[in-house]
């Protein structure tokens, strides 16, 4: 398989901050993988995810996405990368509370200029079963709806690597699980997703790689087989009591 | 309280930029308010001061020299005049000084003093040798003419010298750039200065108290009536001369009144706009003061204050500059009137003002900021900013419709986001450029009305005679010089019309007056003798229109006029009337002209045609190139305005600013998410600049009728006060490509003032601010 993603010797120090979020960590990602970062709060999972995304600049070491030096391009390069390259799904779904369903969708690829993309938005909106409320605004949804909102926008301009950030972390279990089952279709498309999370048991139900992140350093790497292997594997790696 | 100022204080700190958009905006409208208020309450006050000092003259009129002097002794008596002086001769006498040549009334008068009309000795002494004159300060201030130069009088044969003894300010008179100027010698030497046509008696009266102007009109026709016919043939009265030197000071006021008004009413949109963006920015902060035990009212006292604090200072600041700007303008009035300038100062005044200001300033804060404490301690740390404004939906669609780029499309939608703070945005943009439009339209209405008074481009040359060389001489050596091709002669002579108490003044023309440029507001200009335009105050004072004939009199010769035509002519507040000279054929002595206004062929040498007339008669005729220039106030008023729109333009964008901050500031996690979606730093930048140019561009177009409509009002204000109608070229000053580029200038300056907020926001960290939520 391609690499898609290669982070070097990375380490972020927060200005202020004595330790720092991340301590040379070194990661590659393969296209078509399903990742989880897993690590408990603070642990440097999503400034893992900020700096894969060109969000932020690490304070030492490479990043590099789909062979591109994020470290050399300027602010407007990085722009142009996230749009064309990355899909990003929030915790709170970010969806701006001005436009209607299909609008957020359409925006990245509007971003872009893409002329026919309306089309594939609402096709988008059909596959993740919302299409009942493409012309709604975002206060009128739940927040499943708006999760699966975020998920269409992140996936419109068809990104080689989705970054999903705790995606269900401000949902209701039936609405996470919705979500994840989302997740995991996308991934038996082909779709490169890298998600962080801080649920063992999310992480290791969906995913077929963990990596866990702890005080700012990759504590493990496990490739799974299977889903039950892999609860164990990771359970035990984060010192938890493994339960069926 | 002093948690309330504690808080208020160090949010202030917090918002330095928004503290000194506040500032700025109170300290220009306080400042020009107090100028206008200085201006308006003291207008009056010098003139009436100097008059009430020298005892002024309620009525001067001037009487035929065939006038009996016995009769004239009685006329103080006729009119119950508490005090009397003359009769004196005047002559209107042509004097040079160096190689320049000057008009002035010589008065024949032996005592600056008496019970009425003293003159005010500001330097030198009064004139007692019959080779001496005196010259009113303006008048040799204004021409660099000193005490102990030597005049040559060139308007007698005999061309004596007389020496500069002494300078006075004489209340009944303008200022020597505005009207013409009196000047005195012994009352033995005046009968030397006379000349033909040229000579009349003066007296002057005054009433035991400030008659009304209907008082002085029945004086007037009293006089009229008890002498022979033609016995009067000039009068001024005190209302008219105290009109004339208030004017300037009186289109001030009005222009700066009306504009601090307009400054007060941006400050108020802006305060208010800021308010509620504080408001709706802190909501979080708002349920924890309550949680601590802040009351509604002292939440609504913390936001409140935050206002109230820069605006005190403003106000103070301002009230002393507008106080300090105001002060230059009254020394003026003051120094034209000899009076000793003092300092201007009331406190009670600008405790008014500062109170006014002030109170303005907290209602327009306190009405959003009770938004603050109305709001419940629970619900407004559960939201921590209030819910997002909705509006802009329409627009948006509208401009995705029109397939704009999508930062454009999203920035036009951000604009109307909160309708409010939008409307109260547009206001400031639309004074900002109504003020505008006025300030660049006015001067050029000004220029217009210059033009045709001065005749601008319609002639090169003018030429006085003396009274010592015949017209027929000056029009052999105009014609005899190749490059004239047009000479208009002009003369005057003032007709008495019954129900106007002054005589009024006329422009006697021989040749093609047509030519000369004067503006025709309705009708048309004369084309025989009998016709005659005149200025809207003529026609309503005498209750005549366009059509109508009425009689007067000249020099006691009865005459029939016909008006053709209403015309424009600030002299006289519109009191005048234009004609044929041929029309006043039948008055004897008949009236010759004394100015010559030469139009010369394409290409002439305009210096070298002025050099070698005035070479043919050096002491005779006075010869010089066209003066068009802009008369001192009018400069004065340009100035004002200029500065007026700039401050209100300032303010407009202020407005607009401050309201992208804002709608920046509130939009951040939105700005941040878009960035997260691949939204470029300069996409960010077009978003907020779209923002600004809609706003800027919808209060343009809005303004550009209101302008158009302040602009045409203060048109008819300023030509009402001088006496006269607006002419409708007047009005017309904008071509249409103008229309289009003031608002679209707007446009680029708001845009320019969204580069700020707009880099801030394409500066946003997006995981700071995400980090945040």
């Amino acid at each position: 398989m391609t690499e898609l993603v290669r982070l070097t010797d990375i380490t972020k120090v927060y200005q202020g901050g004595v330790t720092g979020a991340l301590n040379g960590v070194s990661l590659s990602v393969e296209e078509g993988e399903f990742t989880a970062v897993m690590g408990p709060s603070g642990s440097g999972k999503s400034t893992l995810l900020n700096l894969i995304a060109g969000l932020d600049r690490p304070t030492t070491g490479s990043v590099v996405v789909g062979g591109s030096d994020l470290g050399k391009m300027g602010e407007a390069a990085l722009a142009r990368f996230r749009r064309d390259r990355i899909g990003f799904v929030f915790q709170f779904f970010h969806l701006l509370p001005n436009l209607t369903v299909l609008e957020n969708v359409l925006i990245p690829a509007q971003l872009k200029s893409t002329a026919s993309a309306e089309h594939r938005g609402r096709r988008l909106l059909e596959q993740l079963g919302i299409a009942d409320v493409t012309n709604r605004y975002p206060a009128k949804l739940s927040g499943g709806q708006q999760q699966r909102v975020a998920i269409a926008r992140a996936l419109i301009n068809q990104p080689s690597l989705l970054l999903a950030d705790e995606p269900t972390g401000a949902l209701d279990t039936r609405s996470g699980d919705q979500v994840m089952e989302l997740l995991m279709d996308l991934h038996r498309t082909g779709q490169t997703i890298l998600l962080v999370t801080h649920d063992a048991k999310l992480a290791t139900r969906c995913a077929a790689r963990v990596i866990s992140v702890l005080d700012g350093k990759i504590v493990d790497d496990a490739r799974l087989e299977t889903a039950e292997r892999a609860a164990a594997d990771v359970i035990r790696v984060r010192g938890e009591e493994a339960r069926p | 309280m002093t948690a309330i100022l504690i808080k208020a204080l160090a949010d202030l700190r917090r918002r330095r930029v928004q503290a000194a958009v506040i500032f700025l905006t109170v300290f220009f409208s306080m400042g020009a308010g107090t100028m206008a208020v200085t201006l308006m309450s003291q207008t009056r006050d010098p003139y009436q001061a100097a008059f009430d000092k020298q005892r002024g003259a309620h009525l001067q009129i001037g009487y035929s020299p065939k006038t009996d002097q016995q009769l004239l002794a009685k006329t103080p008596a006729t009119i119950g005049a508490a005090a009397s002086g003359g009769p004196y001769v005047v002559n209107s006498i042509q004097f040079r000084f160096g190689d320049r040549k000057f008009d002035v009334q010589a008065i024949g008068r032996d005592d600056p003093g008496g019970p009425v009309e003293v003159l005010n000795v500001t330097s030198g002494r009064w004139a007692h040798a019959n080779d001496e004159i005196v010259l009113t300060r303006s008048f040799a201030e204004l021409n660099k003419i000193s005490i102990g130069d030597r005049l040559k009088i060139v308007s007698v044969a005999q061309t004596p010298i007389l020496t500069v003894v002494g300078e006075v300010v004489d209340i009944d008179e303008g200022s020597a750039d505005l009207s013409s100027q009196h000047a005195w010698v012994t009352a033995a030497e005046a009968p030397a200065l006379s000349s033909y046509d040229s000579t009349y008696y003066l007296m002057d009266y005054r009433f035991a108290s400030d008659p009304t102007s209907a008082q002085l009109q029945a004086s007037t026709d009293r006089l009229r009536a008890s002498l022979p016919p033609g016995s009067i043939i000039a009068s001024l009265n005190y209302i008219l001369v105290r009109s004339i030197f208030n004017i300037t000071n009186q289109i001030l006021t009005a222009v700066l009144g009306a504009f601090s008004v307009f400054a007060l009413a941006a400050t108020i949109a802006i305060v208010a706009t800021l308010m509620t963006g504080i408001v709706i920015s802190a909501y979080r902060e708002i349920g924890i003061m309550k949680a601590v035990g802040f009351t509604p009212s002292q939440v609504v006292g913390v936001f409140a204050l935050q206002i109230v604090i820069p605006a005190l200072v403003a106000c103070v600041v301002g009230i002393a500059a507008g106080t300090l700007a105001s002060q230059p303008l009254l020394a003026n009035s003051s120094h034209a009137l000899g009076l000793a300038y003092e300092a201007t100062f009331s406190v009670v005044l600008y405790l008014v003002l500062l109170a006014g200001g002030l109170l303005v300033v907290t209602i327009a804060a306190t009405l959003p900021a009770l938004r603050a404490g109305l709001l419940k301690p629970i619900a407004a740390i559960a939201k921590a900013s209030a819910p997002r404004g909705t509006g802009g939906r329409q627009l948006r669609r509208v401009a995705a419709r029109l397939r704009l780029p999508r930062a454009v499309v999203l920035g036009v939608g951000e604009a109307f986001a909160r309708p409010l703070r939008a409307a109260l945005t547009l206001v400031t943009v639309l004074l900002g450029v109504a003020t505008v439009v006025v300030a660049i339209g006015l001067p050029r209405s000004f220029l217009l009305i210059n033009n045709s008074e001065t005749g601008a481009g319609n002639y090169q040359v003018v030429i006085n005679r003396s009274g010592a060389i015949a017209d027929a001489d000056v029009m052999r050596i105009l014609n005899a010089q190749p490059e004239t091709s047009r000479v208009v002669a002009v003369g005057g002579k003032n007709v008495t019309i019954a129900g106007v108490a002054d005589p009024v003044g006329t422009q006697l023309f021989r040749g093609d007056s047509s030519r000369l440029g004067y503006m025709v507001i309705a009708g048309r200009w004369y084309t025989a003798p009998g016709e005659v335009l005149a200025p809207a105050g003529l026609l309503h004072d005498a209750h005549i229109k366009i059509g109508d004939s009425f009689t007067g009199t000249a020099d006691g010769y009865p005459l029939t006029f016909r008006v053709v035509g209403e015309t424009y002519d600030i002299n006289n507040l519109g009191h005048s009337m234009f004609m044929d000279i041929a029309t006043m054929a039948s008055v004897t002595p008949a009236p010759e002209p004394f100015q010559y206004e030469v139009a010369l062929v394409p290409g002439a040498d305009v210096s070298a045609y002025v050099r070698r007339v005035s070479a043919l008669q050096p002491d005779l005729l006075d010869v010089h190139a066209a003066d068009t220039s802009i008369i001192a106030p009018v400069k004065i008023i340009d100035t004002v305005l200029l500065v007026i729109a700039a401050v209100l333009a300032l303010i407009g964008v202020g407005g607009v600013f401050n309201t992208l901050l804002l709608n920046t500031r509130e939009r951040i996690r939105d700005t941040a998410t878009l960035k997260a979606l691949g939204m470029s730093p300069r996409q960010v930048m077009v978003m907020v600049a779209a923002s600004a140019g809609l706003l800027a561009l919808v209060g343009g177009l809005i303004a550009m009728p209101v302008g158009l409509s302040l602009h045409h009002l203060l048109n008819d204000v300023i030509s009402s006060s001088a006496g006269n109608d607006t002419p409708p070229s007047v009005y017309g000053v904008f071509s249409p490509l103008e229309l289009v580029l003031i608002p679209l200038l707007g446009v680029v300056v708001a845009v320019a003032a969204a580069l700020i907020p707009g880099r801030w926001a394409a500066r946003t960290n997006v995981v700071e601010v995400l980090h945040s939520e």
